[in-house]
């Protein structure tokens, strides 16, 4: 029993140091496919993480790891390779930093720089923190405005009652946030939620744009990016 | 087994102190061992020689937590330098706090590019890194000034050359003391000429 446990110590030791020669792939954990998957299920490290006391000065300067990509005000990119995240929900950036660092949403290019070797989980609280405290920034990427009719009554039809009347998502039900965010991150999202790549979607959703086609995506993506805030909205 | 748990702890103790505490120590001490052990190679004021020498960095206007880091990394081995291993053996970690002080407060003399025809697809990698490698920009960690953070040190007028050969180095994973392998990372997914054009940038930033 204990010579077991020594060997597979060793064995896990071994893979860590290992580990450190070349920067570390990111693990696969069970997502949609799997028959038991609870996309809302909590891991340890992610129960552990959303009950911590986020610090909005101390997430200030662990992003600085994270704005290369996201850019220092948080809006990510426009062409949609990296997503808007100022005012996010902070339930909804710990969950989706979670599945990434454990390998439910596959994103081998974040994986580096958010993974258990760079930032510990207090960061990850605080990141969070900092992220929600931080305002919209008001320029993100719209669709072509050709299709907004169709967009309004899909989103009305099918989006509206989770995400909300003006995109406010729901901090509790880990919904994010989806007003402001960049068209195109909207379209490849929905794409890979619809057709499966996207690992720890909510099956509802997947369910909701099954038959959604390329034009249906753009549409109501269009009509998301354009939401405006009401003046007093809460986040 | 005891080495690999020693080695572990020494892994995760490097990779987790992200927010190093202020250096403490005295800058004038620090000056007396630079002028007898550290100028020869890196110059008097931690300008590096005339021309540039890609294995002896400017030091000048660095942060000091990121001085002292690299020091006491060549002193346990965690950074491979023969030379620098030589150089810091004899040295306290008192001496290395002071002289990391010392450096830090001098001047960074502006750096000159040998290849400007470089500089603007170094600067639009600087700025933007390369979102189709997932290659974050420079100017996240290190600031568009290229001045640095808390967390991330000064690269502003570096010698291109050492810019350009640490690249390389955490690119084959030869040097490995990157804060959380950030740099390993993204250094694997940049292509030989990036490297090029981006440090040829850096030591344009002043």
């Amino acid at each position: 029993m204990k010579k077991a446990f020594l060997i597979s110590l060793s064995l896990s030791l071994v893979a860590l140091s290992s580990a450190h020669a070349t920067p570390p792939t990111q693990p696969k954990a069970p997502g949609i496919e799997s028959p038991d998957y609870a996309w809302d299920e909590q891991s340890s490290e992610e129960a552990q993480m959303l009950k911590m006391k986020g610090d909005v000065a101390q997430g200030k300067i662990a992003y600085q790891g994270c704005q290369g990509c996201h850019k220092p005000d948080a809006s990510g990119l426009p062409d949609g390779t990296y997503p808007q995240l100022a005012g996010q929900h902070t339930t909804v950036l710990i969950k989706q930093m979670s599945d990434v660092r454990e390998g439910r949403r596959d994103n081998p290019k974040m994986f580096p720089f958010a993974g258990k070797h760079v930032v510990d989980t207090q960061e990850v609280a605080d990141i969070a923190a900092y992220l929600n405290s931080l305002p919209l920034p008001g320029h993100n990427d719209k669709g072509p405005g050709s299709d907004l009719v169709r967009g309004k009554m899909l989103y009305e039809r099918d989006c509206v009652s989770c995400h909300g009347e003006h995109g406010e998502g729901n901090a509790e039900k880990f919904y994010p946030v989806t007003n402001g965010q960049h068209y195109r991150y909207m379209v490849r999202q929905i794409v890979t939620i619809r057709d499966g790549s996207r690992r720890n979607a909510y099956p509802k959703m997947v369910k909701v744009v099954k038959n959604y086609s390329v034009s249906d995506i753009g549409a109501v993506a269009d009509y998301m990016s354009r939401m405006e805030l009401p003046a007093k909205a809460e986040k | 087994m005891n080495r690999s748990i020693l080695a572990i702890l020494a892994l995760f103790s490097a990779s987790t102190a992200f927010a190093a505490p202020p250096v403490k120590g005295d800058a004038k001490k620090g000056e007396v061992i630079a002028n007898q052990v550290c100028a020869a190679c890196h110059g008097p004021d931690g300008n590096g020689t005339n021309p540039p020498n890609p294995d002896y960095p400017k030091l000048a206007g660095i942060q000091p937590e990121y001085l002292f880091k690299q020091l006491k990394d060549f002193a346990v081995g965690k950074r491979k330098n023969d030379i620098m291993s030589a150089m810091v053996a004899n040295l306290s970690m008192d001496d290395l706090a002071n002289l990391a002080l010392y450096f830090s407060a001098q001047k960074n003399t502006p750096g000159v590019s040998s290849n400007p025809e470089l500089l603007e697809s170094g600067k639009k990698f600087y700025a933007d890194g390369n979102p189709d490698q997932g290659v974050p920009a420079c100017a996240g960690c290190h600031l568009p000034n290229g001045a640095g953070t808390s967390a991330y040190p000064h690269v502003a007028g570096q010698h291109a050359s050492y810019v350009f050969q640490q690249l390389k180095r955490f690119a084959s994973g030869e040097r490995d003391n990157d804060r959380g392998l950030v740099m390993q990372s993204l250094s694997m997914r940049m292509t030989e000429q990036e490297m090029k054009a981006v440090s040829e940038y850096v030591t344009s930033l002043k």
